[in-house]
């Protein structure tokens, strides 16, 4: 299994990998809400700052930009959505349906926010170890006892861990059904039912496998957890998380 | 001394299947244990009573002379487990998490951990890779990251289900060599495998198993003529009378 998703933690020694992962959740939170609103301007910022950050992480970007491909997909047809039901000065006129400038702007500005989010949760997926994302889901839960959060943790860390897993099952699914040519059956809904039915199963057996071996391992919910600690890096780059959401939300 | 006793013991499946039926076995400590039979047999099934994944319908299993079932995490710490499938049992997102994922499970403090987790990886020759993806591994190296997930638990039994399986020629080598390894290292042993050819020239002790119960118990040399009979191929060597020689050789 050479191939992973690009939302999988990466070793490194970058200023990311560093920091405490609560405060990493948090700037995710904070970028992410103060960029729904942000205008070209601020866009432009946080995407000068995010590819500084990525540089420093060494991301293999073009590995990335391959397996999210399908998501650029997902933005076109975001795009397409926008540019021709947003109404305003009409650029292109086919039928009744019209391309607007308004469209267009307002498609991109959208297109664009979700990038910055994806790209967010990119970096943070890929700087922070699961156990550790459990860790801090933990001790955010703390405050709330009606949730059982080292159990909502450990589904959480499970769900990350076995994502690649998942869709490289998929993957190998379709592989086998194209060597038998399912491309000649036309109808989506029987190709559908012919994948999901053993690709659903491969999951739980591989689900069940990996329950076993977590048994074996002696596991249970107390345990010992990565020790969350921050330092004065961790309070300078909040604060200046800050000083760039306060300016995001000003310009 | 015996580490391992069982005493009439069978268990049957929620769907009525009798996977094992009356078996009665002792295991010495510090041997080499090959349990052989074709596909269904009750290898996996047996071997999983030993740390109390599947616990028994009637009789025992006792390690060190105390019953499975009244301790299992002490009968998961003393009989660690390798799976045939190391994709499924791998949960870190590091080499180094996965074989931490056990001492962390049994509370042990960090440094404690550390240290485990960096004896396993020498152990299994996979220090310089602590810092890898569990899944770019090649085959033999997750086999031996899931030898190490074991041993930083500090077994004294490890069992190994189906372990040649899906390995090349040298991935089969380098795990024999792990094995008879930790074998010289003082652990107890036991492989389950239908290619008894891979590593019967090691074995002290041979089991045979056949739907659901044994039907052979013995020396290797003595008991290897006569395995055709219950669905496992007799290794080469053996057929013409000559002396069965080792993978490693």
């Amino acid at each position: 299994m050479a191939e992973l998703t690009a939302f999988s933690f990466r070793t490194g020694a970058s200023f990311l990998h560093k920091l405490d992962v609560r405060f990493k959740l948090g700037f995710l939170v904070l970028i992410s809400l103060a960029g729904l609103k942000a205008a070209p301007l601020a866009l432009c910022v946080i995407t000068f700052v995010l590819i500084a950050v990525i540089i420093d992480t060494r991301l293999p970007i073009k590995v990335i930009l391959k397996e999210l491909r399908y998501f650029l997909i997902l933005l076109l047809l975001v795009f397409i959505a926008r540019i021709l039901t947003t109404p305003g000065s009409t650029l292109i006129q086919i039928m009744a349906v019209s391309v607007t400038r308004e469209g267009i702007y307002d498609g991109s500005l959208v297109c664009w926010r979700l990038v910055i989010i994806i790209t967010l949760g990119l970096l943070f997926v890929s700087t922070t170890r699961t156990s550790e994302i459990k860790a801090a889901v933990e001790w955010l839960l703390i405050p709330f006892p009606f949730f059982q959060g080292k159990r909502v943790a450990t589904m959480m860390s499970l769900v990350m861990r076995f994502m690649p897993l998942i869709l490289d099952q998929a993957k190998e699914t379709a592989d086998a059904q194209r060597a038998r040519c399912v491309e000649n059956r036309k109808n989506p809904l029987y190709r559908l039912r012919k994948f999901a039915i053993p690709m659903i199963r491969r999951i739980f057996e591989s689900a069940d496998k990996l329950a076993v071996a977590m048994e074996a391992r002696c596991y249970s919910e107390n345990r010992t957890d990565p020790w969350l600690s921050s330092g004065l890096k961790d309070w300078v780059a909040l604060f200046v998380v800050i000083c760039l959401c306060a300016m995001i939300i000003l310009i | 001394m015996n580490i391992i006793e069982i005493e009439n013991l069978s268990h049957r499946f929620p769907d009525g299947t009798l996977g094992i039926d009356s078996i009665n076995l002792t295991i010495q400590e510090g041997t080499l244990v090959v349990i052989s039979g074709q596909n269904g047999s009750g290898k996996t099934t047996l071997l999983r009573h030993l740390n109390g994944l599947l616990l028994p319908d009637r009789g025992t299993v006792r390690l060190s002379g105390v019953s499975v079932s009244k301790d299992l995490v002490k009968a998961r710490q003393i009989v660690g487990m390798v799976f045939q499938d190391s994709d499924s049992q791998i949960v870190g997102e590091t080499v180094y998490d996965d074989v931490a994922f056990g001492p962390e499970n049994l509370c042990l403090d960090r440094s404690e951990i550390k240290r485990r987790v960096y004896d396993a990886l020498k152990a299994v020759g996979l220090k310089g890779l602590a810092e890898q993806r569990p899944h770019l591994l090649s085959g033999g190296e997750k086999r031996r990251l899931a030898i190490a997930g074991v041993l930083s638990m500090k077994p004294k039994v490890i069992v190994f289900d189906e372990p040649f399986s899906n390995l090349d020629y040298p991935g089969i080598r380098q795990l024999l060599e792990q094995v008879l390894s930790l074998h010289e290292a003082g652990h107890t042993i036991i492989v389950a495998t239908h290619e008894l050819e891979k590593v019967i020239a090691h074995a002290n002790h041979l089991v045979i198993m056949k739907d659901g119960t044994v039907v052979r118990d013995g020396m290797p040399d003595e008991m290897v003529k006569g395995v055709e009979a219950f669905g496992v191929r007799e290794p080469y060597n053996s057929r013409p009378g000559m002396e069965i020689r080792s993978w490693l050789n």
